[in-house]
């Protein structure tokens, strides 16, 4: 397993009365992909911040290799950022704005040209060195960017939502090429977005952020297929999400039917949150399932059918390959390692974590 | 394309009260000029700044406006800095400040400073009660100078201000990430980013200290002769407009280099002084 | 912590920079002395005597409409024409830009000149319209450049999406363009209004007799000492507008982080304000027709000095004779002449000095005076008609109305020793105490008695001489003034000054310490005389007029108005003080006179050689 290269330690920062992360541990391998996940105002961004420099926290450090950062600026960190709307230096052309950082570290002249070169072929944008920033469209803008960054050679790129202004096709495009060039530099990247699709495809670790708190760290499969809370399941994928009661082990009632389930140890009668992806809800002859409902609404979705089934008072969203109309009476079967359990909060700081409806 | 032809005839009024307005004026502003009373075509008016006294008043009115552009440039980039970070949530709040007292007459305004800066006045005062050397300013350059600042600071700070708040912080944050201390975020970015800003509020100060008259009238006490001065008495007094739009032309040379000025740095050709 | 202190401390420093003159003119509002240079204890009765000062308030009126019509026309064509020029090309699109950078870049002087001799070529006689088409054009730029990027902001397809919504052209322009780029427009009606407000150098050119917005009311009066009605009056503007904008941006933070207005923002904004305003001005406008020149109505245009009348006569005047008097000052003889010689201007009674009155007889600009008209000029005393002589030559143009010397006004206190020849003006020890009149003449003629030369010399070696004598003393005066030599006497800013002797006796009566005296070598004993230009509209009015002031008791009400020595002897009986109706000052004896003279014109040629060697002075 890799070592630790950034290890943040209890940090919290407030913005006034806002209290934007709470006492926030975690650590960062070498070599990482690490995603910072959640939806606008969860406190990424400010923690990416902090990691760039350009905030201090309130309380707790930042440990770079060993070292106390936490206070240093951020132009002696060897940390280097690709901002959200890229921030290029519009008076300069291209390969200017890429020469800054190199510039101010005094390299060679001849060193800072072939880095230019190298940074641009990197980056799929050869001969627009004499260009200036105006001139070239968002995706390239985005890519001079990171050039920009790399150039430097930091132990660590931070990405703040980089991707966000651009169309989907290039989208995509850019988070091949962004993991390419991670495995072609062999450095640390810390990525923040609020697009779980693009975490899910890009990253090593996903660490799933709400209001402050860190909400769950994992790969991506962990984080889709084992959510540990109500709000992770909500914000990654489509689910179905109920107020449950654990009668006993491998027994949970949901809608006040009881369904066989796998999870143990949550004790008896306690009340918890169960998932149930809309994928693994299988449609069958009404009578034949755990209970039975009524097909309101059918979507064609190209891969599969999106139907609403209406059930004891609550709408479940299925996915199937199979269509039944719209007034069609089904069953409905769930197998019971497709349940997925989780504790209900009880703490005031996990209520953060209740799903906003 | 019907309606962008349209769209383009809006124009139309403000294109005829231009050309009525300022386009002919100007022209009889050349024609005045370039002729004699009599109706001649001739250098002779032009030819007039030539003289020793014109030169002086000419010469003199480029220093002072120089300094004083100089002092207003360097007053005014730190305070807008100040209050760009000053995170201000609205614009208007610097705004009014600074056009606030436009609301008190201009003259009234320059006029106070007499009281201000008079062996007698408010200042002297002060000073005399804290046992400092009193302040001998009042009617000498130093005094007009004093009041050009006064008087055009506020079309350098405003400029500055709008051009500097429109930075993107994360522009100056990625100097700070590529290694650059502050001196060098300043030198290397801000400044240059901000000079469209430096460059209209410049000649938004420069021309009007250049060709003002009511100030060197009210606190040079009529013993310094600007060019200003020199062209205003040839129309109210010396009763010469020849002369006076003779001489105007010669103002005129300065007021189209600073437009070519703004028009090199401001290549969309909307203006951003305001 | 110490960073940020200093910036407080910067931003502290240039606010007093900004404000430290407000505040003055704000003290100087309660000063209960007429003159700015002394503290006379607190008083607020400059607020009530301000609501009854015509003159100011029709100024502040006329400011008041022309700034917010200017405003309003301006904004109308400057938000059409950016809408227009933004549909334009790139290339047609910089041209007109550049052409409407041209006001806001160039030279007001420039500007103002421009105009103006638009409007003398194509014969528009200069007035309230002028102004305001003035201010028009230079407000529109402004305009322009407040809703251009707003403009660029907004995208077509909204637009576009009106039209699709089955908005016609007009409604969707109507309902959606000016809806968005509102707050551009908004702020670019601010700024013109504000800017119309401000400008004093385009009114100054552009402006015409009897029309005089606060700018040009002020500067008429800074040579004389301003008014303190007018400092009262700027302080309640001021306040206003500090008020009201503070209202509208005192908007709770809550609502700001909404983006909604506040509604009582809104309301203020957008109803309360504007309504004020137009109310403000109707009132004014109403005030203003009702006591300005309504057409048919009988009326006479006068042009007189600085400060030289009171206004009460010119009430009393249109009362008895149903005459509107359009009454317009100026500062010297040399500003008033070529506004005559031009015809721009068509005054119907003016009051020069005797050898300007020379100068335009010679110049054929006076209309015979009908004496049949003037009954009252039996009051006159023969001296004064006999000394008319001198400059017009039959007494047919001309009816004195006040006389006097040119003397040296000094301070006790700070001047030790007799003063009796001009030569004191001169002495290194009173550098910088000396205040020198700033009129060529006047600063000629001193200096060539003081040679011992005729002051009506045009000797070019004598005028030469008295060149380097004034050069010589230029490091020795504090100040070129004219009447402001009253209030700095009066304040102790210098020790000796040149002073008509009218100024005199009220200078001593606000300052003991002060006293006249007519220097041994001699001096120029003057009179202003009424004459009606040969282009005057109203010639029987302007001879009723000059009737009125021979009149003893209103010659009288002036001469204590004014201080100047009457030539009326039948209002000099009516002075009740002894000491004043005696005084040497005003009343001086034939001795004291008997090196003075009267000032010749000297024609255009030796005019214009003293204007240069004046100027050189000047500029040395």
């Amino acid at each position: 397993m890799p070592k630790k290269l950034i290890d943040i330690q209890g940090v919290s920062k407030s913005f006034g009365d806002n209290l934007v992360i709470d006492d926030l541990t975690l650590y960062i391998r070498e070599n990482e992909f690490l995603t910072l996940l959640g939806p606008s105002g969860c406190g990424k961004t400010t923690l990416l911040r902090m990691l760039g420099g350009f905030e201090t926290p309130d309380q707790g450090k930042v440990i770079f290799e060993g070292k106390n950062i936490t206070d240093i600026a951020p132009n002696k960190r060897q940390i280097n950022t690709v901002f959200q709307k890229y921030a290029l230096f519009t008076h300069m052309t291209i390969a200017e704005n890429i020469a800054f950082g190199m510039k101010i570290k005094k390299h060679t002249k001849s060193y800072i040209e072939e880095k230019i070169r190298y940074a641009l072929k990197l980056v799929n944008l050869e001969g627009f060195e004499e260009r200036m920033p105006d001139s070239l469209s968002g995706g390239q803008q985005q890519r001079v960017a990171i050039a920009r960054a790399i150039v430097n050679e930091p132990k660590v790129l931070l990405l703040d939502e980089p991707l966000g202004a651009l169309d989907l096709k290039l989208r995509q495009d850019m988070q091949y090429e962004l993991i390419r060039m991670k495995n072609e530099l062999g450095i640390t990247f810390v990525y923040v977005t609020h697009d779980q699709e693009e975490a899910l495809t890009m990253s090593d670790t996903i660490v799933v952020m709400n209001q402050g708190y860190i909400q769950q760290i994992g790969t991506p499969e962990d984080i889709y297929n084992e959510p540990q809370n109500a709000f992770v399941a909500d914000f990654i994928g489509e689910s179905n999400i109920f107020s449950a009661l654990m009668v006993e082990d491998k027994l949970v009632k949901i809608l006040g039917v009881d369904f066989p389930c796998v999870d143990v140890g949550f004790g008896k009668n306690k009340p918890v949150d169960a998932v149930i992806r809309p994928e693994d809800v299988e449609l069958e002859k009404p009578g034949s399932g755990i209970i039975d409902g009524i097909v309101t609404h059918l979507i064609f979705k190209g891969v599969h059918y999106e139907m609403e089934v209406e059930a004891h008072n609550y709408t479940w969203l299925v996915h199937s390959t199979e269509m039944f109309p719209v007034g069609t009476m089904v069953g409905i079967h769930v197998d019971p390692f497709n349940i997925q359990i989780m504790k209900k909060p009880v703490s005031e700081d996990e209520e953060a974590i209740e799903v906003e409806e | 394309m019907k309606s962008k032809t349209l769209k383009q005839l809006l124009s139309g009024p403000y294109l005829f009260w231009a050309v009525a307005f300022i386009i002919i004026p100007l022209v009889m502003i050349f024609y005045y000029g370039l002729t004699t009373p009599e109706g001649t075509f001739t250098f002779a008016n032009v030819a007039k700044i030539t003289t020793p006294e014109n030169l002086k008043a000419l010469g003199l009115a480029l220093l002072l406006s120089f300094i004083s552009t100089a002092i207003c440039l360097l007053l005014a980039y730190p305070l807008a800095i100040i209050l760009t970070g000053m995170n201000v949530n609205q614009n208007s709040f610097v705004v009014l400040i600074f056009i606030l007292p436009m609301w008190m007459n201009f003259l009234l305004r320059t006029m106070a400073w007499q009281n201000l800066l008079e062996k007698n006045g408010v200042i002297n005062i002060v000073l005399e009660f804290l046992h400092l050397p009193a302040l001998e300013i009042i009617n000498t350059p130093a005094a007009i100078i004093l009041g050009m600042v006064y008087n055009f600071l506020p079309f350098m700070v405003l400029p500055i201000y709008n051009v500097l708040s429109k930075i993107d912080k994360d522009v100056i944050n990625a100097a700070k990430d590529l290694g650059a201390n502050p001196l060098q975020t300043f030198l290397r970015v801000t400044l240059p980013l901000s000079r469209p800003g430096i460059i209209s509020g410049i000649t938004m100060v420069f021309v009007p200290a250049l060709t003002t008259f009511v100030i060197s009238d009210l606190l040079g006490g009529s013993k310094i002769l600007l060019i200003g001065n020199v062209i205003e008495q040839e129309f109210k007094q010396g009763s010469n407009w020849h002369v006076g739009s003779g001489l105007s032309l010669v103002l005129m040379v300065f007021i189209i280099l600073s437009m070519a000025l703004i028009a090199k740095y401001d290549k969309d050709g909307e203006g951003n002084s305001f | 912590m110490i960073k940020s202190f200093l910036k407080r401390f910067y931003l502290v420093l240039i606010l007093i920079l900004l404000y430290a003159p407000i505040l003055t003119l704000i003290v100087l509002s309660f000063n209960n002395s007429k003159t700015r240079s002394k503290w006379g204890g607190f008083t607020g009765k400059w607020y009530v005597s301000l609501f009854q000062n015509k003159e100011i308030m029709n100024a502040l009126f006329t400011t008041l409409a022309i700034a917010l019509l200017s405003a309003a026309i301006a904004t109308l064509i400057g938000t059409v024409a950016a809408i227009g020029i933004s549909a334009m090309g790139k290339r047609k699109r910089t041209v007109i830009m550049g052409i409407t950078n041209i006001p806001m870049l160039n030279a007001d002087i420039v500007t103002g000149i421009s105009l103006m001799l638009l409007f003398i070529a194509i014969r528009f006689s200069l007035g309230f319209t002028t102004i305001l088409l003035a201010h028009i054009t230079f407000n529109i730029p402004y305009v322009i450049l407040s809703v251009m990027p707003k403009l660029k902001q907004t995208s077509k397809s909204t637009y576009e999406a009106a039209l699709d919504l089955g908005a016609s052209p007009l409604q969707a322009f109507l309902k959606v363009v000016i809806p968005d780029i509102y707050p551009g427009i908004t702020s670019g009606f601010l700024l013109a209004f504000t800017m119309s407000l401000d400008d004093f150098i385009i009114t100054h050119f552009t402006k015409g007799p009897g029309v005089d917005t606060l700018s040009t009311k002020i500067y008429s009066e800074v040579r004389k000492g301003i008014k303190p009605e007018m400092y009262a009056l700027s302080t309640l503007l001021f306040l206003s507008v500090l008020i009201l904008l503070f209202l509208v941006n005192m908007t709770p933070p809550e609502a700001e982080r909404k983006k909604k207005t506040h509604p009582v923002k809104r309301i203020l904004v957008r109803r309360v304000a504007p309504a004020l305003l137009g109310i403000l001005v109707l009132v004014g406008g109403v005030y203003y027709s009702t006591s300005s020149n309504v057409a048919g109505k009988k009326q006479v245009i006068v042009y007189n000095w600085g400060e030289y009348m009171d206004p009460e006569v010119l009430t009393l005047f249109e009362e008895e004779t149903g005459i509107q008097v359009v009454y317009e000052e100026f500062e010297t003889n040399e500003i008033m002449y070529p506004k005559i010689q031009s015809g721009a201007i068509a005054y119907d009674v003016v009051c020069p000095s005797d050898y300007m009155i020379e100068r335009m007889i010679e110049n054929d600009l006076l209309a015979e005076l009908n004496y049949e008209n003037i009954p009252n000029i039996e009051n006159i005393g023969d001296t004064y008609l006999e000394q008319s002589k001198q400059f017009d030559a039959q007494n047919r143009y001309s009816v004195p109305y006040c006389w006097g010397t040119v003397g040296i006004l000094y301070n006790k206190t700070m001047v030790d020793e007799e003063v009796d020849s001009w030569s004191i003006l001169w002495d290194e020890k009173y550098q910088d105490n000396i205040l020198m009149q700033n009129s060529v003449r006047d600063a000629f003629g001193i200096t060539l008695k003081y040679l011992g030369y005729s002051l009506n010399s045009t000797d070019r070696d004598e005028l030469y001489e008295a060149t380097d004598l004034l050069t010589l003393q230029k490091p020795l005066v504090q100040a070129y003034v004219i009447d402001q030599v009253r209030d700095k006497m009066i304040g102790n800013e210098a020790a000796l000054g040149v002073i008509y002797s009218g100024e005199a006796i009220y200078t001593q009566s606000e300052n003991p310490d002060l006293e006249y005296v007519i220097p041994k070598e001699g001096s120029n004993v003057w009179i202003d005389s009424w004459v009606v230009p040969k282009n005057a509209k109203n010639k029987e009015n302007a001879e009723a007029f000059i009737n009125f002031l021979c009149r003893p008791d209103i010659a009288k009400m002036n001469f204590d108005y004014i201080t100047y020595s009457t030539p009326n002897e039948a209002a000099r009986d009516l002075i009740e003080d002894d000491a004043i109706r005696n005084s040497k000052i005003a009343f001086p004896d034939a001795k004291d006179l008997e090196n003075c003279e009267t000032f010749k014109f000297l024609g255009d040629k030796n005019d214009a050689l003293y204007n240069e060697l004046w100027r050189e002075v000047k500029s040395h």
